[in-house]
């Protein structure tokens, strides 16, 4: 609850900022020092809620789970990675720094009632503060065309899936009385089969769908992806669409568990048609940036797993997806932004000119693809891992290893490119001591979350 | 009725039978009198009839035009501030179950909103001329 007062307030900090400072680089020092505070404020509600007994905060509306505030923590840690990564990348998006910043700061509050709530309305309105400062990031490159479109598309197919959401809501209202996560759970079992809250949990799981980009959902992701700027294409394939997927675990884990048997072939076939579409796509692209957009689909499918498997290792599957997968693509869009040319072609030859940047994107790529010794192949061992305990969706596993042996193909190109094709790679900013040294540092945690994933499960 | 009072009791789809009763009834009625209009009324066609009514005088020009976005940002600005006035009402309603409490929250409120008010005045939002 601490983080998301401070969230809010370091907004509202970040909006004054840019009134009266001018100097884009020290609001972009302010900026990182309020994020660090920030993973602070996080750390410190995790270490001050025990870990059997959640608080239940504004007459239950959220409920702080010892795992929801270690998810905090570690989305607040990659947030602050981002920053670190990228902020010199963001000041050279347009002359509103400070707001950008800002609204990163709120989209942050939304994400923390997404891992916190305990009330569908609480549900609704975090999917809506998480949603609506990205339409305007989306769009905040005001002179690029693609920019603006992405911002239309983004924000007119969000509202019609907002749309579908409520619908969802109210239909599970009218059949349990109550919005209230917990208490549904019992008052759904009460009349077996209510066609109510089977047509209420199909609405809101196309509504998620949505949001995370599964197919046939996922129409606008390329284009949203593509055209924003990249910096902040950045986070929202990453912070972003984990949290969404921590809410959608949240609901159909808490209160969906015991009706799975209606709704779990609906999400495995939805969960297939992701990772066909997401893989089989990705190899046809030319553009990187492009290709890393219809990564991220296939990625989603991956993490719609810990959503099937409605068990205990679901949870630490997500926690450790969502970090693995967020260090890994931030790390690679942090290359990208360094690059003039986002095709394949643009990476021919990276590895004589910086080496280095060639190496760390090759790990990043590894972890991407799921090789072992990097956070990848952990996070997709987890989640296959809650699905075989679940049991009963064998092909689906079986299907998934097949498409992830297709994701090799496209992820390795970047690699092919970069080490055994000649050419001269245009580099737009230079390549600084800092960034080599934070791209090291993300690039040793990648490693880390592949060999020691017990430090990131611990407090789950 | 009687079974209409006994499905209320439990919960069904069947409580949504005077809603969709309702969505009939709306629908029906208008459907009804477009068309009896349509078939008892006098008809006459005439070059004035068939343009686009502009207030009286005569249309000018196409209505895609470029115009300065300060309408809408005004029209906009206008809307965040209404809805503040709106969530006042329930407020005052409740005044005095919700107490001292209740008051800090809504000046809370106040202040947030201020705070974006300063916000847009300061980054020259409501400034007409350029």
């Amino acid at each position: 609850m601490k983080a998301i007062i401070a969230t809010t307030v370091f907004g509202v900090i970040m909006m004054f900022a840019g009134l009266w400072v001018n100097d884009k680089k020290s609001i972009a020092g302010l900026a990182t020092f309020l994020f660090a505070a920030l993973l602070g404020v996080t750390i410190w509600d995790l270490t001050t809620t025990s870990v059997n007994s959640p608080k239940s905060l504004f007459n239950d509306m959220l409920r702080s789970e010892h795992y929801s505030l270690w998810f905090n923590t570690i989305m607040t840690g990659c947030s602050l990675l981002y920053v670190l990564l990228m902020g010199k990348e963001v000041q050279k998006v347009g002359k509103y720094v400070s707001e950008y910043f800002a609204l990163i700061f709120f989209i942050l509050c939304g994400l923390y009632l997404l891992s916190m709530y305990n009330n569908l309305l609480m549900m609704f309105i975090g999917i809506e503060i998480l949603s609506i400062p990205q339409y305007i990031l989306a769009g905040s490159d005001k002179r690029n065309l693609k920019s603006s479109e992405a911002s239309l598309k983004y924000f007119l197919m969000g509202a019609f899936s907002t749309g579908i959401l409520l619908m969802g809501i109210t239909l599970l209202y009218g059949a349990a009385r109550t919005f209230n996560i917990t208490e549904m759970v019992t008052l759904m079992h009460s009349d077996a089969l209510n066609p109510l809250a089977l047509a209420g949990i199909l609405f809101i799981m196309i509504a998620f769908s949505f949001k995370v980009s599964a197919a046939p959902m996922h129409m606008w992701t390329p284009d949203v992806y593509d055209g924003s700027p990249t910096v902040f294409t950045a986070f929202m394939a990453t912070v972003v669409k984990s949290a969404a997927f921590f809410a959608f675990l949240r609901l159909f884990q808490v209160s969906f568990n015991s009706l799975s048997e209606h709704w779990v072939m609906v999400l495995a076939i939805i969960t297939a048609a992701t990772l066909l579409v997401g893989n089989v796509t990705a190899v046809f692209q030319q553009s990187v940036k492009r290709m890393l957009a219809y990564s991220s689909i296939a990625q989603a499918g991956f993490m719609l797993f810990a959503v099937l498997a409605v068990n205990a290792v679901a949870w630490q599957g997500i926690i450790i997806y969502a970090v693995a997968y967020s260090v890994a693509t931030i790390g690679i869009f942090a290359v990208l932004v360094k690059l003039k040319d986002y095709t394949y072609d643009g990476f021919n030859g990276l590895a004589q000119r910086e080496p280095l940047l060639a190496f760390v994107t090759t790990i990043f790529l590894f972890s991407l693809a799921g090789i072992p010794l990097t956070g990848g192949f952990m996070a997709k061992y987890y989640v296959l891992l809650a699905v075989v305990q679940q049991g009963q969706l064998m092909w689906l596993v079986i299907f998934a290893l097949l498409m992830a042996a297709i994701s090799v193909y496209y992820y390795f190109r970047v690699i092919i490119a970069m080490y055994f094709k000649a050419g001269t790679p245009e580099i737009s900013s230079p390549v600084t001591g800092g960034d080599k040294f934070m791209l090291v540092v993300t690039c040793a945690l990648v490693i880390l979350l592949g060999v020691l994933p017990q430090l990131f499960l611990t407090k789950v | 009725m009687d079974v209409l009072m006994l499905s209320a009791e439990q919960n069904t789809p069947f409580n949504y039978f005077p809603i969709a009763l309702q969505l009939v009834i709306a629908v029906g009625f208008v459907v009804v009198m477009m068309l009896v209009s349509h078939l008892l009324g006098p008809k006459r066609k005439t070059e004035d009839k068939l343009i686009n009514f502009e207030s009286g005088i005569p249309s000018v020009g196409n209505a895609r035009q470029p115009m300065g976005i300060k309408y809408f940002l005004v029209a906009i600005l206008f809307v965040l501030f209404d809805v503040e006035v709106i969530f006042f009402y329930p407020y005052a309603v409740n005044f005095k179950y919700l107490g001292k409490e209740g008051f800090l929250e809504v000046v809370l409120f106040v202040a947030f909103f201020l705070c974006g008010f300063i916000y847009i005045v300061k980054r020259g939002a409501l400034e007409w001329e350029d």
